[in-house]
């Protein structure tokens, strides 16, 4: 009997909507146990079509931490010039950092979700994608300081219970998202609230 | 000296300390010093692909394989017995470093890695010490880590030992070496020789 894949269920967005940007990712992606690459080369397993990210940008690595035996992951930035920020932490060149379940990455101005889903499988895993047209992650409007007034797009915290469409790739408009269909999407209404109180604006994101 | 002579000297001097300045301070480079030994390593010549005492430079987002498979580890053992992917090395900056660290991740299904005094299981990974022994089956490498100034670049350098690295006083205890045979807590001590590729079972 086969043994099930871990599925990371990878949300991107990126601000300018070009259809361009994430041209070649196909809906779904099987990987060995090698390190997954992100980048602008054509060696990126993940090809993103931007300026200024690099060739590889970051990976993200599967292991397994001593007695489990589900897949763990861990995010390394790749780019020599540009940064990684995951989970309220700025990755430089060679920094690498070990995911959670529900983890909040941006990058060049792409946004990115990852939610790990774990398999008992160690041969492979299975990335999911899908596209968001509206952010992904937000944070809370600050009342102290009016340093963030001046923050386009800024949007409110979804309030309990009602998620935006797009958030967190569960999404059920399809006139307003660009998903795949995949039978190993998630199902409805078990996202979780994304929200980054107190941490930097978005364009202090990397 | 004329006040020609004089004002050509100081232009020359002038000309020669802003080459000086400009020109770009080289690097040190962190070096891996792997020091290898396997008891049959002169009969059936199970390092016979790897280049012995010359340095190699790498760039340092590269993933280092060891193992059987020649299309995809840069260091390859020209044994039967080893995993097409025994193991890697990669590396990594922590924070508050300013000197890259290697980890060591098991890619091998069959064969425990031990590092030190640890060990590893498949895809296990650890942060490889300074100075340390890791062997399975009856492989031996002496891993010893030079530290330099570059991250974008390391350096690997390889060395044959004629005698076992446990038996030459190198303050390495002469524990059992993990044996292949099964990828299980308790292993197993294997009996005979027998193809080491998991990918194939």
């Amino acid at each position: 009997m086969e043994r099930p894949f871990t599925v990371l269920q990878v949300s991107l967005h990126h601000p300018r909507l070009d259809p361009a940007t994430f041209a070649n990712i196909q809906p779904q992606l099987q990987h060995d146990t090698s390190p997954l690459l992100v980048g602008r080369g054509r060696d990126a397993h993940l090809q993103l079509q931007l300026p200024h990210l690099s060739r590889q940008h970051l990976s993200l690595e599967p292991y397994l931490e001593t007695g489990r035996t589900l897949l763990a992951f861990c995010l390394k930035a790749l780019s020599r010039k540009g940064c990684v920020w995951v989970n309220g932490q700025t990755l430089r060149y060679l920094e690498q950092v070990p995911l959670s379940t529900i983890n909040r990455i941006s990058f060049s101005g792409v946004q990115m979700v990852v939610h790990i889903k774990g398999g008992t499988s160690l041969e492979a895993f299975v990335c999911c994608f899908h596209l968001s047209p509206s952010p992904l992650i937000y944070r809370l409007e600050a009342e102290e300081t009016d340093e963030w007034e001046g923050i386009p797009q800024e949007q409110p915290p979804p309030a309990s219970g009602e998620q935006p469409a797009g958030h967190l790739g569960f999404l059920h408009d399809s006139s307003q998202t660009q998903t795949w269909n995949s039978s190993l999407q998630p199902s409805p209404g078990g996202g979780t609230e994304i929200q980054l109180q107190g941490e930097p604006p978005d364009r202090a994101l990397c | 000296m004329t006040n020609g002579a004089r004002s050509l000297q100081a232009a020359l001097w002038a000309h020669t300390m802003s080459h000086f300045e400009d020109a770009d301070t080289e690097e040190t480079v962190t070096c891996l010093k792997v020091t290898v030994y396997h008891p049959s390593q002169l009969q059936s010549g199970v390092f016979q692909s790897i280049r012995f005492y010359s340095r190699e430079k790498l760039p340092s987002s590269e993933v280092v394989r060891f193992g059987r498979n020649p299309g995809v580890c840069q260091y390859t053992f020209q044994d039967r017995q080893a995993s097409r992917v025994q193991f890697c090395l990669q590396l990594f900056k922590k924070p508050d470093s300013s000197v890259l660290s290697f980890e060591i991740k098991n890619m091998s299904k069959r064969s425990r890695l031990l590092v030190g005094g640890r060990e590893l299981g498949y895809l296990n990974k650890a942060d490889l010490p300074h100075r340390c022994l890791v062997r399975f089956g009856q492989y031996q490498l002496l891993m010893e880590q030079e530290d330099g100034e570059s991250l974008e670049f390391f350096e690997t350098q390889f060395t044959l030992s004629p005698s076992s690295l446990l038996q030459e006083n190198n303050g390495f205890p002469q524990s059992p070496i993990p044996e292949y045979g099964g990828y299980s807590p308790c292993s197993t001590h294997g009996t005979s020789p027998t193809e080491m590729d998991e990918n194939e079972s």
